[in-house]
């Protein structure tokens, strides 16, 4: 690998980068915006980008890289979160959209040609954040080429180039957002709209925005809503999903009501995406160039050393494999991924709980998968614990039912099974009925 | 619980909340009017958010969007959100 990368692939220099504010924003207009931030960054080795503008957070980003400081992802917004990353990176300093309104008003107009900037490719361009099983968040380095390699790669699978846009419901926080709506921007020409569109009526007119072609990148939650809509949905060149798989009717229906191709991207945040699958095709996932399997540790490509995978899989051959199921361990709601022992830590730590536990139900067809949690606390009411969890977690994985009892459902070796914890949440409705009369 | 009273269609949407969220141990009748539905409060969040969302379209039809600070006006709470219906539904 070369030792310095460009911020900038060269081959789409006249090819908008960025659709902000009813305008097209060009390559040497941004770069122009990302220089001038970059002058204005606080003296810190590492910039919490918090920005949810999409186009202020990529200009914020390459504006770190500019200075070789490091962007730091938070994976939620969660008070203890960004309060723990704050303890853990006391050389850091947070940045948000009001502050890069204010520089960006502050700059001269010109239409200076900038040079391209080369950043090493061995710059700790970001470290991207998931739950540990301690409590604490676990750091993911994120070098300046690795995120290359992985932008080539996806660039390659999908044929990202100039005179795509990109409308995302994905926060560019997030290893998936980041790859799709920011790495792909800067590496492969793809133009990004910089809204983030929540309602699916957002999302429509974010789509109607832009010129084709367009592409709509979300994950299944945002998938189900916008096809249930029965909205009349802008031309689409093809759908990318990601954070957990989508259900072959879901992905039907999708393709019916948008006319376009529903395309899947499995990853995590240590590697990055890996591997897609068009699951109307095929249900198993094709690996992306450079990547192999061995057993359930992914190598190869830009991985530094070897990435054990959250899920159980099956491989088909060198290439492709299967995904058998998540380990029981981990959760993925929304897009946003934790694991029961990062929550159940979280639940005990809390002042007033005795003990406390977090269960998955199974998923049902028509229901979104939530969490629920049985908790032992009897000076607590639902309302104080709900509001110590929220400081704590992010709101997706705030336990729907909580249920209060006077002691965990134990068998007779002191194990709590699953299905005792799921006969609790099932009866949930006369427990809390017998609260209400007390 | 409450002690104000809901006025039928603040009662009528509290309904709709509670089916289509199915939030079992909640009685509209005893959601608090002017209380937060997110985080705290009532503790809803973004994929609530989604499904309110069509579940207002199909009963009042006309689609939520969210426009940066508004948004959390109308879901600041039960009282805003049926203002922000009654002034857009279609039927």
């Amino acid at each position: 690998m070369p030792a310095k990368l460009p911020l900038l692939s060269s081959d789409a220099a006249d090819s908008p980068i960025a659709y902000w504010r009813d305008h097209m924003i060009s390559r040497a207009a941004f770069l122009r915006d990302a220089v001038h931030i970059a002058r204005q960054l606080p003296a810190a080795r590492f910039i919490l980008n918090l920005c949810e503008d999409r186009y202020q957070f990529l200009a914020a980003f390459a504006a770190v890289g500019i200075n070789y400081q490091t962007n730091l992802l938070p994976s939620s917004r969660a008070t203890l979160h960004l309060r723990q990353l704050a303890e853990d990176y006391p050389d850091s300093q947070a940045i948000a959209d009001s502050d890069i309104e204010r520089w960006l008003a502050s700059k001269i107009v010109d239409n200076a040609a900038l040079p391209v900037p080369e950043l090493p490719a061995d710059h700790l361009m970001a470290i991207a954040f998931t739950s540990g099983s301690t409590g604490r968040a676990k750091p993911n380095l994120k070098r300046w080429g690795e995120l290359v390699s992985g932008a080539q790669q996806a660039r390659q699978r999908f044929g990202f180039n100039t005179g795509l846009t990109v409308v995302a419901t994905v926060p560019p926080q997030h290893m998936y957002g980041l790859e799709t709506s920011i790495m792909a921007p800067l590496l492969s020409g793809v133009c990004i709209h910089a809204n983030r569109p929540f309602f699916p009526e957002d999302v429509r007119a974010a789509l109607a925005d832009t010129p084709p072609l367009r592409i709509l990148v979300t994950t299944p939650v945002h998938l189900r809503a916008c096809v249930e809509a029965q909205l009349i949905w802008p031309e689409i060149a093809f759908l990318i999903s990601a954070t957990a798989p989508l259900s072959p009717a879901l992905a039907a229906q999708a393709e019916q009501v948008f006319n376009a191709p529903v395309l899947e991207i499995y990853g995590c945040t240590e590697a990055g995406s890996i591997a897609s699958r068009r699951v109307q095709e095929n249900d198993h996932w094709l690996l992306y160039d450079g990547f192999h399997l061995d057993g359930d540790h992914l190598s190869g490509a830009h991985l530094p050393e070897p990435v054990p995978l959250g899920d159980i899989i099956e491989i088909y051959d060198k290439d492709r494999f299967r995904l058998l199921g998540r380990r029981e361990d981990l959760i993925n709601l929304a897009g946003k991924r934790s694991s029961l022992a990062y929550l159940n830590h979280q639940i005990n730590q809390i002042e007033g709980v005795i003990e406390g536990v977090f269960v998955l139900p199974d998923e049902t067809a028509t229901r979104t998968q939530r969490l629920a949690a049985v908790v032992v606390a009897p000076d607590l009411d639902e309302r104080q614990l709900l509001t110590a969890l929220a400081e704590r977690l992010d709101p997706v994985f705030l336990p729907r039912p909580l249920i209060r009892v006077a002691q965990l459902p134990r068998n007779e070796t002191g194990k709590m099974t699953r299905e005792a914890l799921l006969a609790l949440i099932t009866g949930a409705s006369s427990c809390t009925k017998i609260r209400h009369d007390e | 619980m409450s002690l104000e009273a809901l006025s039928p269609f603040e009662l009528e949407v509290a309904r709709l909340l509670v089916e289509t969220l199915h939030l079992e141990d909640i009685k509209p009748e005893d959601i608090a009017p002017e209380e937060p539905l997110f985080n705290e409060g009532l503790g809803l969040d973004s994929i609530d958010a989604l499904e309110l969302a069509l579940a207002i379209s199909k009963n009042y039809g006309f689609q939520m969007r969210s426009d940066e600070q508004q948004n959390q006006r109308v879901f600041a709470s039960l009282r805003a959100l049926s203002a922000h219906i009654a002034e857009h539904r279609v039927h």
